[in-house]
């Protein structure tokens, strides 16, 4: 049994299928491993007996953690936040929806930064999360928690929500595959709304296969998500091939610039090499409005979620503060249940949309987000897709920048520009450093090119092995 | 004496005919049990989205087109922020800077026209019922469809405004957008008036009236805010800009909210919906559904058929009588004749219906045989109201049922005279008095050859008879 | 510089109470953030449109059919306080 954990969620399945496993088994042996490394905290809570539907699929039986953002009907959902602690779903996001009928065993659900504001899980009500790769570090965020349980192997699969790198931050941190669609490939439907021009469900997985495996079960329009894409859908499968000849990838200088790591700038330049030599070409592009994404994602985010955030009030659901008067409940419970980058969001959000300031802040917001759309259809003229860091660094110590805001905000740098794009982006491990944590990679592609992307991605792990180490838990 | 001008401009919201709310598959029927029309979205559940009801935007561009409105070829939704228990999410989905129509109008029977600065798509809020310590939500309310339709400041009597909501009304049922109805809550309305010196340009500081729950309290409150704003200006104090509430049972205006406390709605684009294209197609389409406006009906009514102006405003009134009444005049063209078969003994009845129109069955055809039947002499008053009542929900065939119910009038003059010589017989006393001078003593005589004849006779014929045989 | 008296502003629109010395930290936090947002007025925008999002013209509708859910009643166990069919608040004071 313990040789589970080498197996990819595909293969579980394979074996599940031809008997060679089977179901209860699987779901035991991955809930005994969240019991063993609960010093990780990367579970809010563990099912005793799995959530799953009738359906069939070529992943049908493999366990699966959702984060606790994602609305699973009768379960508790709690976005991290002391506001939400008692509530209970009253119905099945769109992906739970999709997962139960393709017969997927849903385990839990994973811990993240309250309401899914931050980068580190360390602004999580139930505790930080820990990087299994080294307990005193963090697992990037905010789905610190999906991240850190795929990469512990402590559940083949799972999902997290990226606003503005929430999946592929902690995917380079934990050393796992972490993907964000295009904006409308995957429904929002039932996932608790940050940003929600911004928000994008997505997998994290250990793999590229168990990656395109997933998303074939994920992706597609729903009538339930007005912002959802009228597509006809795409078997992801397709692409596990290796090939990468003629392929075309940006480098843009604005990504490999001051504040990037040299150890992580080494692992890209590396893996550059193993590109090139397979047939791909580098070609150099220009995406000047970098500089500005995290001005322009703080104002956007923020402001969406100030309002999204309103709803949280203590008179249908969740916390309720007792007070004389109606308003008092509100401040009161709105005070306690939020913690404090909730807070943080809240107020600055509340503030560029307020009166005097909103074409001041919002509005230029918006169109400086347009700018940086145009900077990626320009480069997208001459390349397929591009190639970045993920973050600037590995992952950083617990503590490290909770005092700094800004700082933490700046460490999202390479990951923002594309929700405000809507691109689909992937993160996927590409080297370690001496310490023996893991680097990201980011490949970025043009809208619903997710196909290319799997193809780039796979290629890439059938030469090297990043991906298959397995942080040592003892 | 100092003179002022009044200013009124009003501000209405209807609730749009759908079956379904404007983002969910709600019901909005009116009078379901509290909280049993409601959903995880439309009470504002974590990870709801909203999904656009079609129908309501075809509801909306045909009001739009009806009050002569550009329409916007691409619009959008924002959010209005502000914490309030009937309003789950707190905020409304609403539109702000792009609504569907802008710059349109409505012409009254005065021959003024008032001008239409914009009207939006939004969703409505819940219910709340205050008791002594405590309130309680009903949510079933919240987001149904509606229509905010605002008036420039053009109206400069509360006549004047009763007569634009009284024909916006009728505008809005003709092209059946909306039912309308104040006390049911699918029309409701705010106003704005202000006064300034007679003639002068400059406006005066508005007051906004709410709280008015039908149009004559529309039009009481504005006479009341009218007196009251001159008083205070005759007396040389200052208006405040504020809200004030029509107290109805005591007939004055309190002060809610002064402008000071003003929201700040931090408006910005909804996320959650795209923006939508209003095609020349869909608006084509709604062009079909809208026909002949009241205000175009009722001109060409006065001139067509020749009615009283008090009876032609009666018909105009409900677009179901309006159509009936010309359809039946089709068939037998006698307005006048239709018109008071049609005002007295068919509205009595319609009347006790609780679906009112909606229950109504018979054809304008089958109607018009029964005025005609009566306008020749072939039934009586009796005769109609029996026949009327017998067809009126079953549509049955007009000639069948006056054969059957043997409601013809009996004009023969044989048979008639037989029952006149019995009655004069049978009432000597009677008989004196009348020929002793007492001419009212004859309608007893009438009376009792209708009872002979069981209401079938036709008194006018009974009257002559009687007449001629105690002349001999 | 976000003053207090804007802090509390913020705090009122966004229905949150904060201490006094919550209030002087956000404060001195918001300025710090909004001087870096200050960045973006280095940028001349004049003739750009705002983008509000992604795949704009879609037109997702529904059709105007009524479909009944009924989890009336786990939304009304939700809440924290109900009166029967109702959510029960406390007094609403204008």
């Amino acid at each position: 049994m313990d040789n589970l954990i080498n197996l990819s969620g595909r293969e579980i399945a394979e074996n599940i299928k031809n008997g060679e496993l089977n179901d209860k088994e699987v779901y035991s042996f991955f809930k005994q491993r969240i019991k063993n490394s609960s010093r990780l905290n990367a579970f809010v809570e563990i099912y005793d007996e799995p959530i799953m539907g009738e359906g069939v699929s070529f992943l049908k039986g493999v366990p699966i953690a959702i984060k606790d953002n994602i609305c699973i009907k009768g379960k508790k959902i709690t976005c991290a936040s002391k506001i939400l602690a008692t509530h209970t779903a009253v119905y099945d996001a769109t992906v739970i929806t999709r997962l139960k009928n393709a017969g997927l065993q849903i385990i839990g659900t994973a811990n993240m930064d309250e309401f899914a504001f931050g980068s580190s899980t360390e602004n999580s009500c139930y505790g930080p999360v820990k990087n299994p790769w080294d307990i005193e570090r963090v697992p990037g965020g905010s789905s610190g928690g999906s991240a850190a349980a795929v990469a512990a192997r402590l559940v083949p699969f799972a999902l997290g929500s990226d606003t503005g790198g929430s999946i592929r931050q902690p995917a380079a941190f934990c050393g796992v595959v972490g993907f964000k669609p295009t904006y409308g490939r995957v429904s929002r439907y039932g996932l608790v709304a940050f940003g929600s021009s911004l928000d994008q469900i997505g997998p994290i997985t250990t793999n590229f296969t168990d990656c395109a495996y997933l998303l074939n079960i994920l992706c597609g329009f729903d009538e339930f998500d007005s912002t959802s894409a009228p597509l006809a859908s795409e078997d992801f499968t397709q692409n596990l091939k290796e090939d990468i000849k003629g392929l075309k990838i940006g480098i843009p200088p604005e990504y490999f610039g001051k504040g990037l790591a040299p150890e992580v700038k080494a692992a890209l330049t590396e893996m550059m090499e193993l590109f090139k030599k397979n047939g791909a070409e580098f070609i150099d592009i220009n995406l000047p409005h970098t500089e500005y994404a995290v001005a322009t994602y703080y104002i956007i985010g923020s402001s969406e979620a100030s309002s999204n955030l309103q709803r949280f009030d203590g008179i249908k659901y969740g916390l309720r503060e007792p007070a004389a008067n109606l308003k008092d409940v509100y401040v009161k419970t709105r005070g306690k249940g939020f913690g404090e980058e909730a807070k943080r969001r809240i107020f600055l959000g509340t503030y560029s949309l307020s009166s005097g300031y909103y074409d001041a802040y919002y509005v230029r917001a918006l169109k400086v987000r347009n700018l940086i759309k145009k900077d990626f259809d320009e480069a997208f003229k001459k390349v397929d897709m591009i190639l970045t860091p993920t973050s600037p660094t590995a992952a950083f110590k617990f503590g490290e920048k909770t005092t700094d805001p800004l700082s933490m905000y700046l460490s999202d740098i390479y990951t923002i520009s594309v929700n405000l794009a809507g691109l689909p982006a992937v993160s996927f491990p590409c080297g370690f450093t001496k310490n023996n944590l893991p680097i990201g990679a980011q490949l970025i592609g043009k809208d619903f090119s997710e196909n290319s992307l799997i193809k780039a991605g796979f290629s890439y792990q059938c030469w090297t092995d990043f991906h298959k180490r397995i942080p040592d838990l003892k | 004496m100092q003179e002022f001008d009044t200013v009124i401009g009003l501000e209405v919201h209807v609730q749009l005919n759908t079956e379904s709310k404007i983002f969910c598959s709600c019901s909005t029927r009116f009078d379901n049990p509290a909280n049993s029309n409601i959903c995880p979205v439309c009470c504002g559940y974590p990870g709801v989205l909203p999904v656009f009801n079609k129908k309501a935007l075809e509801l909306a561009i045909r009001v739009a087109l009806a009050l002569g409105c550009k329409i916007n070829k691409q619009i959008y939704f924002e959010r209005k922020n502000y914490f309030y228990p009937d309003l789950p999410k707190n905020y409304q989905i609403s539109q702000y800077k792009m609504p569907l129509g802008e710059k349109g109008s409505l012409k009254l029977p005065s021959g003024e026209t008032i001008g239409i600065t914009r009207v939006h798509l939004e969703e409505d809020a819940g219910k709340l019922i205050h008791k002594e310590n405590y309130s309680l939500v009903d949510l079933n309310r919240t987001g149904t469809p509606l229509l905010e339709i605002v008036s420039e400041p053009d109206m400069v009597s509360p006549e004047e405004a009763f007569d634009y909501l009284t024909y916006l009304k009728l505008t809005l049922q003709y092209i059946n957008a909306s039912e309308c109805n104040m006390e049911r809550g699918s029309l409701r309305c705010d106003a704005n008036i202000s006064l300034k010196e007679k003639g002068a340009a400059k406006l005066g500081t508005k007051v906004e009236l709410k709280n008015m729950n039908t149009f004559r309290g529309v039009r009481d409150a504005l006479s009341h805010e009218e007196k009251r704003q001159a008083k205070v200006l005759v007396s040389g104090e200052k208006i405040f800009q504020e809200t004030r509430l029509w107290d109805a049972k005591h007939q004055i205006t309190e002060v809610m909210r002064t402008k000071e406390e003003a929201h700040d709605y931090r408006y910005f684009p909804e996320p959650d919906l795209l923006d939508f294209v209003v095609t020349d197609s869909a608006v084509n389409n709604e062009k079909k559904y809208i026909g002949e406006l009241p205000l175009d009906k009722r001109e060409r009514f006065l001139k067509e058929y020749k009615l009283p102006v008090t009876e032609t405003d009666v018909i105009i009134s409900e677009r179901f009588l309006s159509s009936f009444f010309e359809e039946a005049c089709k068939e037998f063209n006698e307005p006048k004749k239709i018109c008071n078969l049609l005002l007295g003994p068919f509205l009595e009845q319609v009347n006790t219906f609780e679906e009112k129109f909606k229950a109504v069955k018979i054809s304008a055809v089958n109607f018009a045989k029964i005025a005609r039947y009566f306008s020749e002499g072939k039934i009586n008053n009796l005769g109609v109201k029996k026949v009327l009542s017998l067809c009126i929900v079953t549509n049955s065939n007009v000639d069948e049922i006056i054969a059957k119910e043997g409601l013809l009038q009996v004009s023969g003059k044989e048979e008639l005279d037989k029952f006149a010589k019995e009655a004069i017989a049978e009432n000597p006393k009677v008989v004196k008095e009348y020929l002793g001078g007492k001419v009212q003593a004859i309608m007893f005589l009438v009376g009792t050859v209708m009872k002979k004849t069981k209401g079938k006779a036709n008194p006018r014929v009974v009257k002559e008879l009687l007449e001629k045989a105690l002349k001999k | 510089m976000v003053d207090k008296k804007t802090v509390e502003y913020v705090a009122n629109l966004a229905r949150i109470e904060i201490s006094l010395s919550e209030a002087e930290y956000l404060g001195i936090q918001l300025s710090k953030i909004l001087d870096y947002i200050d960045k973006l007025k280095e940028l001349d925008v004049d003739n750009v449109v705002p983008m509000r999002g992604m795949n704009m013209q879609n037109n997702i509708f529904r059709n105007d059919e009524v479909k009944e859910c009924k989890v009336e009643e786990d939304i009304l166990k939700n809440s924290p306080q109900r009166e029967g069919n109702y959510f029960k608040i406390p007094k609403v004071i204008e």
